[in-house]
């Protein structure tokens, strides 16, 4: 293993590791733009160079690799005059229009200026010229004179996802970043682009304008967009989610995550059911509880043998913890359905066809899937009568028109039809009770995505609106029904359900390294 | 094509008995020489050798009577000699013979005599062959390339044009011997998009020789198989930059790679390559004839053999000109050159292509070799010179040089992308009369900040022309500024030659 001496510390790295990351490990910031760690090297931006003894000229930190005895200075004068040009050259042509730019704030050209640079311009002519608000695909925007041509949004398009739409055009400070002709930045991970831009050249059409990044705060949470459960920044103001970043995660999705999950966080904020309902009308907690409870122990006392219960894959595994104990300690029903969503688009890289996030926390919470019936089940069981009574947990409807009209049309001839979800206020007008659950932004629990792997979520905001967590409804309504459940944090049901189940809490990402 | 071929072997007959003329004496001697090289033969070579050591420097020399040894012609030998493109013209004056000497060596050997030859690349950098084709791994799963650097677009230089163009035998020949020795499979040669003549001429000469089977499988009835294929370039002087040169191989934009890995071996579609300039790989012949330590007496320490040079400016012959290594420029000026045009004075030049560092009057008599150019302040480059006389305005020159590196800046890393266009600014603002004295100092400092910060060399030759108009002509550039105005007439105000004698 060849020692390094950075800065005057003595360090052992690994073979083949870069003179940056060597300096990370011995605790010292070596700026850079172009390079990124999941992408390839391409050493163009020049902020990282180093003082190598006995070299002729500046290295690359990013793309040196260290030897034995090599004495590394990130500190020196040269290196400091280094910094100072290169960000002088970058600037040269740069707009510098920080306050209409959604990146200020999180823009490592503003915080590498203030470290590094902080002199003006030495320029007197005129600056270059460039494309501006440049739509180079539907969910990202172009600033020619922002780009400071890293290229990290073409390697990305090459080396992550293979599409290979993007490109230079043009050459020297003409250069631009153009899509290739008859294409555009349309793959299904585009907007990665703009967070892996270190300016603001690549930005969210989604974000744009929405909203100051200093005034958001961020909650590690799940994308539960698909059963890959990718990590991410769940990033709020004022009790809404403003946008989802990814969280580096290297056993589930990297630095990476698609766009339809990154824009699924508009799913919490619409066709929310915010209030409890009883027959349409809007009531309070205590009532609605009074009357589920009653309404719930009248239909077990009449046929305990036809009371259905649909169970979510939406739902947590805390949620669906305190499901099972509801349904086997206070309903003793084992007629058990279902719901979710219907599969969708899935690649061989993080989208997956299973659009719920937790199928898998079913399976580990109730043992297995081989209890439940299915969504045609569940209609034909109502449609003949075997189901008179039906307790549903936050389901979604059917794709398609057919079997969708049928459900509908299936629900009006239960006795008793109780909601308990999030959205859905079409079906919660049909239901003769619907119980406002909160999404996973306003609570706390665990997801296991399709790997298996439990990965817990953490609370951004308060509920919206009276809506509760699931497992605090049940709660309510076994107490009411005379059989308490009674937990008062999340962590007590998890670490029961752990101890319950054989999944092995896994779910702790890795740290993130320096982007 | 007949007409621009005839058209340039007139041209350079032409210069060359104006040359004639001025020196008679020479000439004659020239003349025996050539005779004697027709003769051939180891005894001459042995002759030579003698008649070398005792004269070790050729500076030397050059203050003496040049030796008749120097006046013979070898890379240019075939220019004169009409339709010496087509094969047989080629064959019978020799042609292809090293080759066939070639491959009754082994390709340890070849390298051994390049390594003694002291052949410096010819594309400006000056790298040792040999020691360059002794990089290329000796086994490979993949099948090794040769890359010959034809891009030639250096402003000043135009050398490689016609060794391509008067004779592509010589350049194939010496293509074939390489990949013989260095066991290579396949050879671009990458030609500057420009040149559509050289491209001509080489498909035509390739065709040749496939038919008369130097190139093709089983080469001579050996196991040797190797072929030729001519890629035009698209017009970007960065593709002279040999890993921006093997991008746009591939086919894509020519952006230099990181180094290391070097060509030799990760290069053209990640085999081992080697790339050679036009003139070093025309040059491989001759020492696999005559053998290294001949090529190598054939100059000064470190730079063996004969070379072309350009010149280019008011001098009375401009053209090429075959010389050996280490000859003086004020020997090329004056006698190939034909001294300056008669009302010019001589205010500058630059040694090789715009790149170098410029030099004044007083480094004439610096010697051409990587080193000593070196030590005169500059470099030696493509050693096609540019004079400049005394009309020229420095500034301008400056200006125009920032503007080309602006406008062939490849755009990758930013000191080089963003430097040139604004050194490019400041240059056009003191011509224009709108410089301030500080904006020297920037200049310089900017020079500073891209020299030795880029990924390739592109960012230094912006750099070290900028820095050393503003160090050798200061006073120059503070005159503008003083003045805010140029003293010297536009171009077209400018009095010619003609306008002096007509007064």
């Amino acid at each position: 293993m060849p020692k390094v001496n950075i800065n005057g510390t003595e360090i052992e790295v690994e073979k083949g590791t870069t003179i940056l990351k060597a300096a990370a490990q011995a605790g010292f910031e070596v700026p850079h733009f172009c390079y990124h760690p999941a992408l390839s090297i391409p050493a163009n931006c020049r902020m990282c160079l180093v003082e190598v003894e006995g070299a002729r000229s500046l290295e690359p930190a990013c793309y040196s690799e260290v030897t034995d005895g090599m004495v590394v200075e990130t500190k020196s004068e040269r290196v400091i005059k280094a910094q100072k040009s290169v960000l002088e050259f970058i600037l040269l042509n740069h707009p510098v229009d920080c306050p209409i730019c959604d990146q200020a704030g999180e823009c490592k050209l503003q915080d590498y200026y203030m470290a590094y640079d902080a002199q003006e311009s030495r320029l007197r002519a005129e600056k270059n010229q460039k494309v501006k608000v440049f739509p180079i695909g539907p969910e990202v925007l172009y600033d020619g004179e922002r780009c400071i041509l890293c290229t990290r949004c073409i390697r990305f398009c090459e080396e992550i996802t293979g599409t290979n739409e993007l490109t230079i055009v043009q050459r020297g400070d003409s250069a631009e970043i153009r899509t290739f002709p008859g294409k555009e930045l349309d793959n299904p991970y585009s907007v990665c682009t703009a967070d892996i831009c270190p300016v603001g050249a690549l930005t969210s059409r989604d974000f744009r304008f929405k909203c100051r990044v200093w005034l958001l705060q961020s909650t590690d949470s799940v994308c539960t967009g698909c059963s890959n459960g990718c990590n991410i920044h769940l990033e709020h103001f004022r009790n809404e989610i403003q946008r989802y970043r990814p969280r580096y995660n290297p056993q589930v999705n990297d630095y990476w995550m698609c766009d339809a999950g990154r824009l699924s966080y508009k799913e919490v904020h619409t066709d929310r059911l915010l209030r409890p309902m009883s027959n349409g009308a809007a009531l309070n907690w205590h009532g609605v509880t009074e009357t589920a409870s009653a309404k719930l122990a009248r239909a077990l006392d009449d046929d305990a043998g036809s009371f259905g219960f649909v169970v979510s894959p939406q739902a947590s595994c805390e949620d669906l913890f305190l499901a099972k104990r509801f349904i086997e300690e206070v309903l003793g029903t084992d007629q058990l359905y279902l719901g979710g969503k219907p599969d969708g688009f899935e690649d061989d890289f993080l989208i997956k066809a299973d659009k719920n996030p937790n199928r898998q926390g079913v399976k580990a919470v109730f043992g297995g899937l081989n209890d439940f019936g299915d969504v045609d089940k569940l209609i034909d069981d109502i449609e003949s009568g075997a189901i008179k009574t039906l307790y549903m947990m936050e389901t979604h409807l059917p794709a398609d028109a057919e079997t969708r009209q049928r459900f509908v049309d299936a629900l009006d001839k239960l006795d008793l039809f109780v909601l308990q979800a999030q959205h859905c206020a079409e079906l919660a007008n049909q239901a003769h009770l619907a119980l406002p659950a909160c999404s996973h932004a306003e609570t706390e629990g665990t997801f296991v995505n399709f790997d298996g792997l439990a990965q817990p979520f953490e609370q951004a905001f308060a509920p919206h609106g009276d809506s509760l967590p699931h497992w605090q409804i049940f709660m309510r309504l076994a107490r009411a029904m005379g059989q308490p459940l009674t937990y008062t944090f999340v962590h007590q049901i998890r670490d029961e359900m752990f101890q319950a189940s054989d999944a092995d809490e896994n779910g702790e990402p890795a740290e993130a390294q320096a982007e | 094509m007949t007409e621009e071929k005839s058209d340039k072997t007139e041209k350079s007959k032409e210069t060359t008995e104006e040359a004639a003329e001025e020196k008679a004496e020479e000439t004659v001697e020239e003349t025996e020489q050539a005779e004697k090289a027709e003769e051939g033969g180891e005894a001459k070579a042995a002759e030579e050798k003698k008649a070398k050591k005792s004269l070790p420097k050729p500076k030397a020399a050059a203050k003496k009577k040049p030796t008749p040894r120097k006046d013979e012609k070898y890379l240019s030998r075939n220019f004169e000699i009409p339709n010496a493109h087509n094969l047989d013209v080629y064959e019978a004056n020799g042609g292809y013979r090293a080759l066939k000497k070639a491959m009754k060596m082994d390709g340890e050997e070849i390298i051994e005599e390049v390594k003694k030859s002291n052949l410096r690349g010819r594309g400006g950098a000056g790298f040792p062959c040999g020691i360059k084709w002794s990089f290329l791994p000796k086994e490979s799963d993949v099948p090794k390339y040769l890359v010959i650097n034809a891009d030639e677009g250096e402003p000043g230089t135009f050398k490689d044009r016609y060794l391509m163009e008067l004779d592509p035998h010589r350049h194939i020949e010496g293509c074939i011997i390489a990949a013989w020795a260095l066991g290579i499979r396949y050879c671009y040669i990458f030609v500057r998009g420009e040149l559509q003549f050289a491209q001509r001429r080489l498909n035509q000469a390739i065709k040749q020789a496939y038919d008369a089977g130097y190139l093709g499988k089983n080469i001579l009835g050996q196991d040797f198989d190797f072929d030729i294929y001519v890629h035009p370039g698209a017009g970007a002087y960065i593709c002279g930059e040999e890993t921006g040169l093997i991008e746009g191989l591939e086919g894509k934009s020519g952006q230099p790679r990181m180094k290391p890995p070097f060509p030799a071996v990760v290069g053209v579609f990640q085999a081992p390559t080697i790339v050679n300039n036009v003139e070093t790989i025309s040059s491989i012949p001759f020492i696999i004839e005559n053998g290294g330590q001949w090529f190598a007496d054939m100059g000064i320490e470190k730079n063996g053999g004969p070379k072309l040079y350009g010149l280019s400016g008011p001098v009375n012959n401009p053209g090429v000109y075959e010389a050996p290594s280490g000859i003086t420029i004020r020997e090329l000026l004056e006698r190939y050159g034909g001294g300056m045009r008669d009302g010019h004075e001589l205010k500058a030049f630059i040694p090789g292509g715009s790149s170098c560092a410029v030099l004044k009057p007083d480094a004439l008599d610096a010697q051409m070799g990587f080193e000593t150019m070196r030590e005169a302040g500059s470099s030696m480059g493509t050693a096609c010179i540019t004079f400049m006389d005394t009309n020229t305005c420095m500034v301008r020159v400056a200006a125009r040089l920032a503007h080309f590196y602006h406008h062939e800046s490849c755009g990758q890393c930013t000191p080089c992308r963003e430097g040139s266009g604004w050194a490019a600014k400041v240059l056009d603002s003191i011509e224009a009369g709108r410089g301030r004295m500080e904006d020297l100092d920037l200049l310089l400092d900017m020079c500073d900040n891209i020299q030795g910060n880029t990924i390739c060399a592109l960012g230094d030759s912006i750099a070290i022309p900028v820095r050393s108009y503003l160090q050798v002509f200061p006073e120059e550039f503070e005159d503008h500024i003083k003045r805010q105005s140029c003293p010297y007439p536009a171009w077209s105000k400018r009095k010619t030659s003609a306008d002096s004698d007509a007064a």
